[in-house]
C-alpha cells in the first residue's frame, strides 16, 4: 500500500500535550523513544513478553510495543520520566528501587516500576504474592527479583506513611 | 519489528464499524486488544491494508447481569474488567478463574474477552470455562443479527465460524442454576504468561438431593483443536453420586477422549496424563462446591 504523509496527532504524555507526526501503523514505543525524545521507555522483545516497555495507560499498565500510537489520543499516557515531581525529587517506588539495590543493568527498570505503582495505585498495602503477580509480566535478568519485591514492599511503606502519590 | 502500513478507522457505532468491514472485505482486520493481532502482523504473517478499531464503540463494552437472565459481555471488554467483575466472580467463578490467569497484567489490561474467542488459539484461556457455561455468542452484520453457541462458533484451530463482514458483539451466559457449580485449572511452564500446555473447566448441576449429578459438562483446552467437550464424562457422572473411584474412572475417560500434540510446551504423552490430573482435581473440587452452593 502506498505511504501517506505522516498526520500530526494530540499526545498527552506525563501531562503535557505533544503534537506529533506519525504514521497509523506507529507503535507507542517508538513515538515515546524517537518522535517525543522520552527515552526511559525500553524497547526489549518487540512481543509482549518482556514487559520493558511498559507504560500506564489512564493508570492501566500497557505494553508499548503492542499499542498503536494514533489509538492512544485523548488518553493520559505516563512513561518512568512522569514519576519524579516538579523539583525533580524521585517518586517513593524510584528511591526504594535504588535504596534497596533492585536495579543492575537498570533496563527493565522503567517497566518494572511502572507496573509497580500501577499495583499500589490500586492496592497500597499489596501482601508479597500480590507483588509476585503484579510483576509477573515484567522479565528482570539481574537481580533475580527477591530486591524488587522488597523494594516494592518498602515504597508501599513509606507512601501509606507519608501519602505520596 | 514494524508492521506494515495500513489505514487506521476508529468507528464509534457498530453501524459505523460494520459499513467499514463491509466495504473493505478481507482487506480489514478487526483491531481488539491487538496482543495477538499485531505479533501475527509482526510476523508478516497478516498484512491488513484497513486497521478497524472497535475500543470506542460503547455497544461492545462492558459487563450487564439481569437477575434471571443472566449475563452479556460486549466482546470488547478487556480481561482485566472480566476478572475485576463482582458479579463475573460470584455467578461465574469458573470465568473469573480463567480471566485471572491469562497472560500478564498488561495483558490482561489490553486483550478482550471477545479477541480471545475470534483468535481462536486452541490454547487460549477463556474459551473453555465460556463454552463449559454454556455461553453464547451473538454476531452482527449489516444484514442483521445471529446467536450460536460458542462452542459451535470456534471451528478449529484459528478459524471460527465469522463470515465476510460480520462481527463478534457479544457474549450471552445463562444464568446458573441453582446448586450448581464451575471451576478451572491449568497446566503450564510457569505461573503467568506461559501458553497452557492443558487448560480445563468443570461445570456441574445437582439435583434436589444436592448429591446427585444433574447435569455435567467438562472442557478441555490445548488439547484439541478446539475447546472439547467430553461426552464420556457427562455419560459416566450424570444421574449418579461421583465417588473417588468413579472420578477416577472419568478422569481415564477425559484423558483418553484427548487427542493433544506434541509441542514445545509438553509430549502429548504428557498431556494425556496431566488431563488426567486435572479431571481428577476438577471433578472433585467442583462437585464439593455445588453440593456448599
Amino acid at each position: 500500500m502506498e505511504m501517506k504523509p505522516k498526520q500530526l496527532v494530540t499526545l498527552n504524555i506525563n501531562e503535557r500535550t505533544y503534537e506529533v507526526p506519525l504514521h497509523p501503523r506507529d507503535l507507542l514505543v517508538d513515538v515515546v523513544r524517537k518522535e517525543v525524545g522520552l527515552t526511559g521507555t525500553k524497547k526489549g522483545c518487540g512481543q509482549g513478553d518482556c514487559g520493558a516497555c511498559t507504560v500506564l495507560i489512564d493508570g492501566e499498565p500497557v505494553l508499548s510495543c503492542l499499542t498503536l500510537a494514533i489509538a492512544c489520543q485523548g488518553k493520559k499516557i505516563t512513561t518512568i520520566e512522569g514519576l519524579a515531581d516538579a523539583k525533580g525529587e524521585l517518586h517513593p517506588l524510584q528511591q526504594a528501587y535504588v535504596q534497596h539495590g533492585a536495579i543492575q543493568c537498570g533496563y527493565c527498570t522503567p517497566g518494572m516500576i511502572l507496573a509497580s505503582k500501577a499495583l499500589l495505585d490500586r492496592n497500597p498495602r499489596p501482601d508479597t504474592e500480590e507483588i509476585k503477580r503484579a510483576l509477573a509480566g515484567n522479565l528482570c535478568r539481574c537481580t533475580g527479583y527477591k530486591r524488587i519485591v522488597e523494594a516494592v514492599e518498602a515504597a508501599s511503606e513509606t507512601i501509606n506513611k507519608e501519602g505520596v502519590k | 519489528m514494524f508492521l506494515n502500513n495500513f489505514e487506521y478507522f476508529a468507528p464509534q457505532t457498530p453501524e459505523e464499524a460494520l459499513t467499514l468491514l463491509d466495504r473493505f472485505g478481507d482487506k480489514a482486520k478487526v483491531l481488539a486488544g491487538g496482543t495477538d493481532l499485531f505479533l501475527l502482523m509482526k510476523d508478516k504473517l497478516l498484512q491488513p491494508e484497513y486497521m478497524i478499531d472497535i475500543n470506542q464503540i460503547t455497544g461492545f463494552k462492558g459487563i450487564s447481569y439481569e437477575p434471571g437472565q443472566g449475563a452479556t459481555i460486549g466482546a470488547a471488554t478487556k480481561i482485566v474488567e472480566v476478572e475485576r467483575d463482582a458479579i463475573i466472580r460470584e455467578k461465574y467463578y469458573v470465568l473469573h478463574q480463567a480471566a485471572s490467569e491469562l497472560g500478564s497484567v498488561q495483558v490482561r489490561t489490553m486483550a478482550t474477552i471477545g479477541g480471545n474467542s475470534c483468535n481462536a488459539s486452541p490454547a487460549a484461556e477463556t474459551p473453555t470455562p465460556l463454552v463449559a457455561l454454556g455461553a453464547k455468542v451473538v454476531l452482527h452484520s449489516l444484514s442483521g443479527k445471529r446467536e450460536m453457541p460458542l462452542a459451535e462458533f470456534i471451528l478449529g484451530n484459528r478459524k471460527t465460524a465469522l463470515k465476510p463482514g460480520e462481527l463478534l458483539a457479544c457474549f450471552i451466559l445463562p444464568e446458573p442454576l441453582p446448586r450448581s457449580a464451575g471451576r478451572y485449572a491449568y497446566i503450564g511452564l510457569r505461573e503467568a504468561m506461559e501458553i497452557d500446555a492443558v487448560n480445563m473447566a468443570v461445570y456441574i448441576v445437582l439435583e434436589d438431593d444436592s448429591r446427585t449429578v444433574k447435569d455435567l459438562r467438562l472442557i478441555m483446552g490445548s488439547v484439541a483443536p478446539r475447546p472439547l467437550f467430553s461426552r464420556e464424562v457427562s455419560a459416566l457422572l450424570t444421574g449418579k453420586e461421583p465417588n473417588p473411584a468413579l472420578i477416577e474412572k472419568a478422569a481415564e475417560a477425559a484423558s483418553g477422549e484427548a487427542s493433544p500434540i506434541s509441542d514445545i510446551r509438553g509430549s502429548a504423552e504428557y498431556r494425556h496424563e496431566m488431563v488426567k490430573v486435572l479431571a481428577r482435581r476438577l471433578l472433585q473440587e467442583t462437585y464439593t462446591a455445588a453440593k456448599e452452593a
